[in-house]
């Protein structure tokens, strides 16, 4: 019986072969971009997964309101890794780390490379993430304070094959470290990615200065919600005498004010897709683009599902007779109803087939995209191969059952006498389908519409600053730092090196935050200070908006002069601010050094646009680490290799290095930008399964129309009349379907708009071209049906009954 | 083998209301070969799909083989149908999809014959009716005659004591449609009990009794002298 089902099946597809392409291609592609979700889904999931006993692993973190500046970062003081292994019973272990957020020359006799993403950590880092050590004791590495701990591939980079335990190593060329230790690769992706461990036995007290991150492990079974308020009992006492010195007030009375202050810890788990903290380590992903992308997967599949079911049922009447014939051949409606079901479930699992096919076709393009680098066979592959089974299985009998109730339900007189009438019914059925399938479609082209104005409003918007013409050099000894102000003419000799500074940082870096003092005034500001060089707004071509800018005469190291930004003065409520005296907190005392506020700044972007331009200041000083330099348009090849020659002469021991300022900056938008990119290919695709439905649909509507068209014809009807005639009612279904479609999409994108500082207005247009779109894209699915239904000859379609 | 008394059958729509079969009665016996005549639209398919339990008769009662299925479920139905009666159609209803083999062999799968039984009685049956040669064409492939002779055999392979056939020759030209009739006459010798549509009064005398419906109404019976004397 069962090999009876399989034969008509498969002699049905042949039999029909643009329904059975439409059907089952439609479905691959469907099932493919689900394969596609569930393996990004499972990757973005995997996340620390890898470090032992990683549940009970957390980040601290600071959540803080003081003055109307927010801050909520997994920023940490030094001690307090230390006082979570001294001073709690339930701590398995704690470390603390500080990344180094440039590349650090390393040399070994006479190599030199350059090492991104080093991390200065306790001794006890390796206690918490439990790298696989393949030279040396991960209990003893970073014991001595000379001590460093290497990636495999960063000790081959230095090392070859040979064996690096014990040799030394400069760092920077300022201090000698001695291998300890060489890691594997974590097996599993992190929220942060290092190559290269030295140890950090630096001792401060300072409760106030977070520039550290703290990872604590707790025992097992310690409920992690009481941990956290006994440490933030514990630690506010710490931060006590710290607060009073600096802000001359008890944390009491520091609260009382309306500031808020508070520690927090952060399962390592939840930090990859849930934390968007200010200074990550590296930019996390995001839970949204998981629910977008199972959203669209969804809609793919109800797409294509509905395609199926729509064919189906629009050619059950090329079925009936064969349904009649079973039933009076003693078939009861359960046999049909499970014959169909066994071969809309065939269907699919060719589908799944070619799904998998497709599958490793796109994914080099999606990792590509996503940046990720998802295989699909990989340790996953066992539960990748379950849940499309799965969901192929759900997709057959649920796509199958409406068609596989509908035909077993003909009565075989009707259908056996060749009348069809009876089979005509599910049409409004069908109608509901098609518009279902068109609002998803609908739904797809306005969000990607929207989300592409929204990114091309980021890349459009007035970022403050030209990073075009300017590249960024890092000086990294102490001679080129204290001298290079005197270095500058040799480059400015060549006239097509326009202008040259120094900044502490640039756009594109994490900013750093001080407290200050309007002189006269009790209140603290906390401002986010930048210590730049003469010219710095000129190379840049920053534009003031009041005041003037840093002068070589007016303004020196010593005696600072400092600068606003507009977000400053508004947000603070400075008024009047050119011309008042402006102190800064410096040592660990508290002193204050004041200086004049000279000018205040347009306010230009340092950080991404999900976060607000902050309050800063800015100052001139010489101990600033990174030079730039404004370079003309033309001969910029030239020029780069001039200067790259000049600097080689002043600094041989370091290798010359330069970043576009602008694609520094650009980075920042490249994860939207990404998703942007991604929603865009699974729309296309959606859409393209969308048409193929709708002209089979169209084609099987056009033949079941045979003979009223020939009729019609006969009558007199010309073929634009026809074609109208057959157009109008797919025409109806779409507007029925923009009508949905806009209010949904309305609430989506502007859900979707909230996660970034800077959006764009909800727009019009993209709803009228999306509604322009659909209707044209049905029009010319259904029209080339119609045409070939109007103008063909109305003898063939009257013999056809 | 069937009684039928007072037996009538409305068609509804939703204006309409047509009296397909009006309290028709009347009796066959078993190994009997009737004929029911009359023109387009008299209510003899309407008849002959209640006979074939393919349809619900509104009131009176049928008695198939003793038992009373007038008012049996489709489930029902369909378990008395399989097991009993065979139909021949005017438009072959041969399963495009399906081989010559393979739509002869179908009752047998829903009766849930063994394989190698299956194979035996189909080729047998193929033999009989001269088609052996065609087991693996599809019917599109075969003349009408041919294709009317599958479906025949397809009626026939579950041997069921009751043929229903409706217009069998209707789409046949003459030299073939004398082909089936004499196919269904030696399924009449050899016990089988047919009843059968036609317009044909050839084909009808073929038959030894022709039933005449009008407008949905029994107006006449008669004993067919030839086939009397066949017997």
């Amino acid at each position: 019986m069962f090999k009876n089902y399989i034969k008509v099946a498969f002699r049905s597809l042949n039999k029909n072969r643009v329904y059975a392409v439409i059907n089952i291609l439609g479905l691959a592609l469907g099932l493919a971009v689900t394969i596609l979700v569930f393996l990004f889904i499972k990757d973005e999931t995997s996340y620390e997964k890898h470090w032992s006993g990683y549940e009970r692993i957390y980040r601290t973190g600071i959540k803080a309101d003081m003055m109307g500046q927010k801050m909520d970062a997994p920023a940490s003081p030094s001690p307090m890794a230390n006082a979570f292994r001294t001073e709690f019973t339930d701590v398995e272990s704690a470390t603390r780390i500080n990344t180094v957020h440039q590349e650090i020359l390393v040399s070994h006799e006479q190599t030199k490379v350059y090492i991104q993403k080093g991390v200065s950590v306790d001794s006890t880092f390796f206690n918490v993430f439990d790298y696989e050590f393949v030279l040396g004791d991960p209990k003893t590495a970073l014991k001595e304070p000379n001590g460093i701990v290497l990636t495999e591939a960063t000790a081959f980079k230095l090392f070859g094959d040979k064996n690096a335990l014990g040799e030394v190593i400069k760092y920077d060329n300022r201090r000698d470290y001695i291998v300890k230790g060489i890691v594997k690769e974590p097996k599993g992706h992190a929220h942060f990615q290092f190559n290269m461990f030295m140890a950090d036995h630096s001792i401060t007290t300072m409760w106030m200065n977070n520039s550290w991150i703290t990872y604590v492990k707790l025992k097992e079974n310690v409920d992690y919600k009481s941990f956290e308020a006994e440490m933030r009992r514990n630690f506010m006492k710490k931060i006590e005498p710290d607060v009073e010195r600096f802000m001359q007030v008890t944390v009491e009375e520091f609260i009382k004010q309306g500031n808020a202050f508070e520690y927090q810890l952060m399962p390592v788990k939840d930090i990859h897709l849930y934390s968007n903290k200010d200074f990550e380590v590296q930019q996390n992903g995001n839970i949204m683009y998981i629910y977008v992308f199972m959203g669209i997967a969804f809609l793919v599949i109800i797409i294509a599902g509905i395609n199926f079911m729509n064919l189906s049922t629009a050619r059950a009447g090329k079925r009936a007779k064969e349904v009649g014939v079973r039933k009076v051949s003693g078939a009861s409606r359960k046999m049909l109803i499970t014959q169909f079901l066994i071969e809309s479930v065939i269907q699919s699992f060719i589908a799944l087939f070619i799904a998998y096919i497709l599958v490793e076709l796109f994914l080099p393009g999606f990792n590509n995209i996503m940046e990720t680098n998802i295989n699909l066979f990989n340790e996953y592959l066992g539960k990748t191969i379950l849940f499309s089974v799965l969901v192929t299985l759900f997709y057959g009998l649920f796509a199958g059952s409406y068609p596989a109730f509908f035909i077993s339900a003909f009565k075989p007189i009707s259908v056996l006498k060749g009348d069809l009438t009876k089979t005509k019914g599910g049409a409004l059925l069908r109608k509901g389908l098609v518009i279902t399938q068109f609002t998803a479609s609908t739904v797809l082209i306005i969000g990607m519409i929207i989300i592409f104005k929204q990114i091309s409003f980021l890349h459009n918007k007035d970022i403050g600053f030209k990073g075009d013409q300017v590249i960024v050099v890092p000086l990294q000894t102490d001679d080129m730092t204290e001298n290079f102000r005197n270095y500058k003419n040799v480059f400015l000799k060549n006239s097509n090196v326009q202008s040259i500074t120094r900044a502490s940082y640039y756009p594109g870096d994490i900013p750093n935050q001080n407290m200050f003092s309007l002189e006269g005034s009790e209140e603290k500001l906390p401002l986010w200070n930048m210590e730049v060089d003469y010219d710095f707004f000129k190379t840049l071509s920053i534009e003031m908006f009041e005041g003037r800018k840093f002068n070589v005469e007016k303004d020196s190291d010593s005696f600072p002069s400092y600068i606003l930004n507009e977000a400053a003065v508004n947000n603070l409520n400075i008024e009047n601010a050119v011309g008042k005296r402006l102190g800064r907190f410096r040592g660990p005392e508290g002193n204050l050094q004041y200086g004049n506020v000279i000018g205040i700044v347009k306010d230009f972007h340092i950080e991404g646009f999900n976060q607000e331009i902050r309050p800063m200041v800015l100052t001139v000083s010489n101990q600033v680490w990174f030079a730039s330099f404004k370079i003309a348009n033309t001969d910029r090849n030239k020029t780069i290799a001039f200067i790259e020659g000049e600097w080689n002469k002043l600094e041989p021991s370091h290798p010359f290095r330069y970043t576009f300022l602008d694609q520094k900056f650009g980075a920042l938008l490249k994860q939207q930008e990404n998703f942007g990119t991604m929603f865009l290919f699974l729309t296309i695709l959606a859409i393209i399964i969308s048409a193929m439905g709708l002209y089979g649909l169209a084609s099987y509507t056009a033949a079941q129309r045979t003979k009223e068209i020939g009729i019609r014809k006969v009558l007199g009807a010309s073929v634009p009349n026809v074609m109208k005639m057959l157009t109008k009612d797919f025409i109806k279904l779409v507007l029925i379907a923009n009508f949905f479609a806009w209010p949904i999409t309305y609430l989506l994108a502007k859900n979707w708009l909230t996660n970034f500082s800077y959006q764009i207005d909800m727009p019009i247009m993209p709803f009228i071209f999306a509604t322009v779109l659909a209707l044209v894209i049905a029009l010319i699915t259904v029209s080339f049906q119609a045409y070939q239904a109007a103008t063909s000859d109305p003898v063939h379609a009257l013999k056809y009954e | 083998m069937i009684k039928l008394n007072e037996l009538t059958k409305v068609y509804r729509t939703d204006e309409i209301e047509s009296t397909a079969l009006n309290a028709v009665s009347f009796e066959i016996k078993q190994g009997e070969f009737v004929s029911i005549m009359g023109p387009s639209g008299c209510g003899k398919s309407t008849l002959l799909n209640i006979l074939g339990m393919l349809d619900k008769p509104e009131s009176g009662s049928y008695e198939f083989l003793g038992n009373e299925v007038a008012h049996l479920n489709e489930k029902g139905r369909s378990d008395v149908r399989k097991k009993n009666i065979g139909f021949i159609f005017q438009n072959f209803n041969l399963i495009d999809e399906l081989t010559v083999f393979e739509n002869i062999e179908l009752p047998l799968l829903y009766n849930k014959v063994p394989s190698a039984e299956r194979k035996q009685r189909v080729n047998e049956l193929m033999e009989k009716i001269g088609i052996a040669h065609r087991a693996s064409h599809f019917p599109q492939q075969l003349s009408g005659g041919q294709q009317q002779r599958v479906a025949v055999a397809r009626a026939l392979i579950t041997k069921p004591p009751l043929i229903l056939a409706d217009e069998p020759t209707g789409n046949l030209d003459s030299s073939h449609g004398n082909e089936v009739m004499e196919l269904m006459c030696e399924l009449h010798e050899a016990g089988t009990t047919i009843v059968m549509v036609t317009h044909s009064s050839h084909d009808a005398s073929y038959s030894g009794r022709i039933i005449n419906l009008l407008d949905g109404e029994v107006v006449s019976e008669k004993k067919n002298k030839i086939a009397q004397s066949a017997i």
